[in-house]
C-alpha cells in the first residue's frame, strides 16, 4: 500500500502537523500494509526541516514492518522552490528502516546522509537544484553494498553544487557500488565536463543505464559519449533535455543504441540553463 | 414515421433560412484575425447571416462612426418592413494583436485626449508613464515590448464609453454581448477583484487593499503585515501571461525570487520592458525591485498565490467558457512553472470528467457562472478558475470578456464560436 501524507499551507496555518498525521497513519489500519511512504510539503518547508516530523517517524517504525521506499520533499513550485526546501541529516531513517529498499529526497538545503550505510538500500535518489559537496564526499564514503540505482541532481554552484568535476570523479569508481546498474549525474551545469569525463570510465561495464539528462549537455560532452566503445555497450542512454545541434541529434538517432535526446533546448542570451536549478 | 419526416424538414428549413429571431449582428473588431474569422465561420454554419464587421482602427479615427453602421444594418435588414423589432446585437471583440489599433489606444489615452473617463476605475487613473496622442502616433514598431499599459487601458476605457454613448444615442434598442462598462471592471484586476468579492465570489486574498501597493517599498510592507510571502504581482490591465510575475521572498533569509516573461534592456538610453515569450527567473534584488516598480507604476494588482493542484506532476487552473449563465468549453492548462496562462510549452487539455472527478469539475462550473454573474449585463467570458490544492476550494483568478478564443475544444458538438452564435440569437 502506497500512501501520501501532505501539509498544505493554509493546512499549516490552521495549526495541522505532519506529526499529527505520522501518529494518526501509525495508529490506523493501513500502518502494517504500507510499503510506500510519500511525505509531500511538511508545511511551509522553506521554514521548516524534517526535523519536525522525523524524530515521529522514527519512533512509530516498528508501525510500518513493511515500508520499503519512503520519498522525503515530495513538493513541486506550488509549494516551496527546490532549492528553498530545508532538509536535515536523514541518516536516522536509514537506521530506523533497515529493510528499505529505496529513499527518495528532494531538496538539499542542510541536507546530510551521515552516516550513509545500508544493507539494503537498492536506490538513491536525490533531486535538488545543487548538490553539496559535503553529500557528494558522503555518498562516495558510503556503505551501501545493495545499491543499483544512484540518480543524482547536481544543479548549480548557486545552490550548492561546488561546480568542479573533481568532486564527481570519486563517484566513478569502479569498487564502490558493485552491484551499481543505473547511474544518473544529471541537471548539471558542468554536464558536457562530465560527459567527457564518464565517457571512457570502467564502471560502465557493470552498468544497464547511463542517465545524463536534465543538464546542459551540447555536442562538446556528446562527441566524447558517441566515441566510446563503453558507451556503446550501454543498454539505454538517457541525454533528454539537452542543448545537442540538429546534427547531433541525428547522429544519436542513427546510431541503433537505445537513446532519448528528446527535449532539444535554444540557449538563450547564449547561456545553458539545467531543468532543475530554483 | 411521419413525424421524422417532418422533423428532417424543419432542420433542413433551419439551416438554409434565417432563423424566425435572428438579429442583425455587429462586431467590432480587428479584421482578418483568428477571432473574427472564426466567429464568421461559425454564423455561417449555424445558419446566421454574415456579421457587420466593423474594424477598431476605423472607430477609433472615426472614419467609421457606430451610429452609422446601425443605422444602414437596420435598414438593410429590414428593407422591405422595417418594424421596430429589430434590436441589434453588438460585440466587441479583443482588440489586441494589431499594432496600428495599439497605438491609437495609446493615443486615445494621452493627457491631451478629450474623452470622457468615466469608464476609467477612477481611483487608479494617475497610473504610468504618459505620453501625448501626437507621440504615441509615432511610436515605431518594436516586437514584444509592452507599451504604455497604464495609458492604453485609459485610451480603451475611454473608448468604450465613447462606443456606448455613441451606440446608445442611434435610439436603436441594441444588445451588447458585452456590456461596455462591464468590460472596463473585467479588464482591470482590481476593479474585478473588488467587484467579485463584493458579490461573494472566492478570490486570492490580498496583501492590501486594491491598488494600495504603489512600489516595491509598499510591497514589502504589505508582505510584513500580511505575512504573504508568496504573490502573484500582475498588470492590473495586463492580459494572459503578459505582465505577470510569480514573487516569493523568503521569510527567514529574505532571499527573494520572481518568474516571469517581462524581460528589460536598454534601448537607445531608455529602459524598455518587454514580454519576452519565456519564463526567465530573477533572483537579483536590484533587478527585482527595478521590475516590481515598473510593474506598480503602470497599475498592478497583487494577490497570494494560492498553490494550484496538479495533474501527472503539472499544476494547473482552468479557463472556464460561461455563455448566457451556462458553463460550456472548458481547457485545462498545466504547466510546470507557476505561469499556467503561457502559451508557450504549456499543454492544454479539455476538462473531462475522466480528467476531474464530476464533482470538482461541477464546482468550476459553478465558480465561474458565479462570477459571470456579477456582470449583470454581460454574457460571454472566459473564467480562469483554481483548484487549491488539498482542500480542492476553487478560486476565481481572472475574467476575460474576450477569454473565448479556446481551440481543440467542443461543447455538445460546436466550438466556442458556433455555441455561441446558437446560444446568443435567441437573447433579448
Amino acid at each position: 500500500m502506497e500512501i501520501r501524507l501532505s501539509v498544505g499551507y493554509d493546512e499549516y496555518e490552521n495549526g495541522e502537523r505532519m506529526t499529527t498525521l505520522i501518529e494518526n497513519l501509525a495508529a490506523s489500519p493501513d500502518a502494517e500494509k504500507l510499503s510506500i511512504l510519500t511525505i509531500g510539503d511538511w508545511g511551509q518547508a522553506y521554514e521548516n526541516s524534517p526535523d519536525s516530523f522525523l524524530d515521529t517517524l522514527v519512533q512509530h517504525r516498528d508501525s510500518f514492518p513493511l515500508l520499503r521506499k519512503i520519498f522525503i520533499g515530495d513538493m513541486d513550485s506550488e509549494e516551496c522552490e527546490v532549492s528553498w526546501i530545508n532538509q536535515t541529516n536523514l541518516s536516522p531513517l536509514l537506521v530506523a528502516f533497515p529493510k528499505l529498499q529505496s529513499l527518495t529526497i528532494k531538496g538539499s538545503t542542510d541536507l546530510s546522509l551521515d552516516p550513509l550505510e545500508h544493507e539494503n538500500l537498492q536506490e538513491l535518489i536525490i533531486i535538488c537544484g545543487g548538490l553539496p559537496q559535503e553529500v557528494i564526499h558522503q555518498i562516495t564514503n558510503a556503505k551501501l553494498p545493495e545499491l543499483q540505482k544512484l540518480e543524482l541532481y547536481l544543479g548549480v554552484d548557486d545552490y550548492g553544487f561546488s561546480g568542479s568535476v573533481e568532486d564527481v570523479l570519486p563517484m566513478l569508481q569502479s569498487g564502490l557500488f558493485p552491484k551499481l546498474k543505473y547511474l544518473g549525474l544529471k541537471d548539471s551545469e558542468i554536464q558536457d565536463e562530465i560527459a567527457i569525463a564518464i565517457a571512457d570510465v570502467p564502471i560502465l561495464d557493470q552498468l544497464e543505464t547511463l542517465d545524463l539528462s536534465y543538464g546542459t549537455l551540447s555536442d562538446t560532452g556528446s562527441e566524447a559519449l558517441i566515441a566510446s566503445e563503453r558507451i556503446k555497450k550501454l543498454q539505454h542512454l538517457n541525454l533528454s533535455y539537452h542543448y545537442m545541434s540538429e546534427s547531433m541529434v541525428k547522429r544519436w538517432q542513427d546510431s541503433g543504441m537505445s537513446v532519448d535526446v528528446s527535449d532539444q533546448q535554444v540557449e538563450e542570451d547564449e547561456w545553458r540553463y539545467p531543468f532543475l536549478t530554483e | 414515421m411521419a413525424l421524422s419526416v417532418f422533423d428532417g424538414i424543419m432542420i433542413s428549413y433551419v439551416v438554409t433560412q434565417k432563423p424566425a429571431n435572428e438579429q442583425p449582428f455587429i462586431l467590432i473588431g480587428n479584421p482578418g484575425n483568428k477571432r473574427t474569422l472564426g466567429l464568421q465561420e461559425a454564423r455561417s454554419s449555424q445558419g446566421l447571416k454574415q456579421s457587420v464587421l466593423v474594424p477598431y482602427q476605423a472607430l477609433l479615427q472615426r472614419s467609421l462612426r457606430i451610429g452609422d453602421v446601425l443605422y444602414d444594418t437596420v435598414h438593410q435588414w429590414c428593407d422591405r418592413d422595417c418594424s421596430s423589432s429589430v434590436s441589434p446585437i453588438i460585440r466587441l471583440d479583443a482588440p489586441g494583436e494589431d499594432p496600428e489599433v495599439e497605438r491609437e489606444f495609446i493615443a486615445w489615452g494621452a493627457p491631451n485626449f478629450t474623452e470622457n473617463d468615466a469608464f476609467c476605475p477612477f481611483e487608479f487613473v494617475s497610473d504610468g508613464v504618459f505620453i501625448t496622442a501626437e507621440e504615441a502616433r509615432q511610436l515605431p514598431v518594436q516586437q514584444g515590448r509592452i507599451l504604455y499599459p497604464a495609458q492604453w487601458f485609459r485610451g480603451y476605457c475611454r473608448f468604450l464609453y465613447f462606443i456606448k454613448k455613441e451606440a446608445e444615442n442611434a435610439g436603436f434598442p441594441i444588445v451588447w454581448v458585452n456590456d461596455p462598462a462591464d468590460i472596463a471592471v473585467m479588464f482591470d484586476k482590481r476593479s474585478c477583484s473588488q467587484l467579485l468579492t463584493k458579490h461573494g465570489v472566492r478570490m486570492p486574498a490580498l496583501p492590501a487593499p486594491a491598488g494600495s501597493i504603489v512600489d516595491y517599498d509598499t510591497l514589502q510592507e504589505a508582505i510584513a503585515l500580511s505575512g504573504m510571502n508568496r504573490l502573484f504581482i500582475k498588470l492590473a490591465c495586463g492580459s494572459g501571461a503578459a505582465g505577470v510575475m510569480a514573487y516569493q521572498i523568503h521569510p527567514v533569509t529574505g532571499a527573494e525570487l520572481a518568474v516571469t516573461t517581462i524581460g528589460f534592456e536598454e534601448r537607445e538610453g531608455e529602459r524598455v520592458y518587454y514580454n519576452s515569450g519565456i519564463l526567465r527567473r530573477y533572483s537579483d534584488k536590484a533587478v527585482i525591485r527595478r521590475i516590481v516598480n515598473w510593474l506598480c507604476l503602470e497599475g498592478a494588482h497583487v494577490e497570494r498565490w494560492i498553490e494550484k493542484e496538479s495533474l501527472r506532476g503539472k499544476s494547473f487552473d482552468v479557463r472556464q467558457l460561461v455563455v448566457n449563465g451556462e458553463a460550456c468549453h472548458a481547457v485545462l492548462r498545466l504547466s510546470s512553472t507557476p505561469i499556467t496562462n503561457l502559451h508557450l510549452r504549456n499543454e492544454r487539455q479539455m476538462m473531462t470528467e475522466e480528467i476531474l472527478s464530476s464533482g470538482l469539475k461541477q464546482q468550476v462550473e459553478r465558480t465561474a457562472i458565479s462570477a459571470l454573474s456579477a456582470f449583470s449585463n454581460s454574457s460571454v467570458a472566459g473564467v480562469d478558475v483554481l483548484v487549491r490544492r488539498g482542500s480542492h476550494e476553487t478560486y476565481v483568478v481572472d475574467i476575460n470578456p474576450f477569454g473565448d478564443l479556446l481551440y481543440n475544444v467542443d461543447y455538445l458538438g460546436l466550438n466556442t464560436y458556433e455555441w455561441q452564435m446558437q446560444q446568443l440569437q435567441g437573447k433579448d
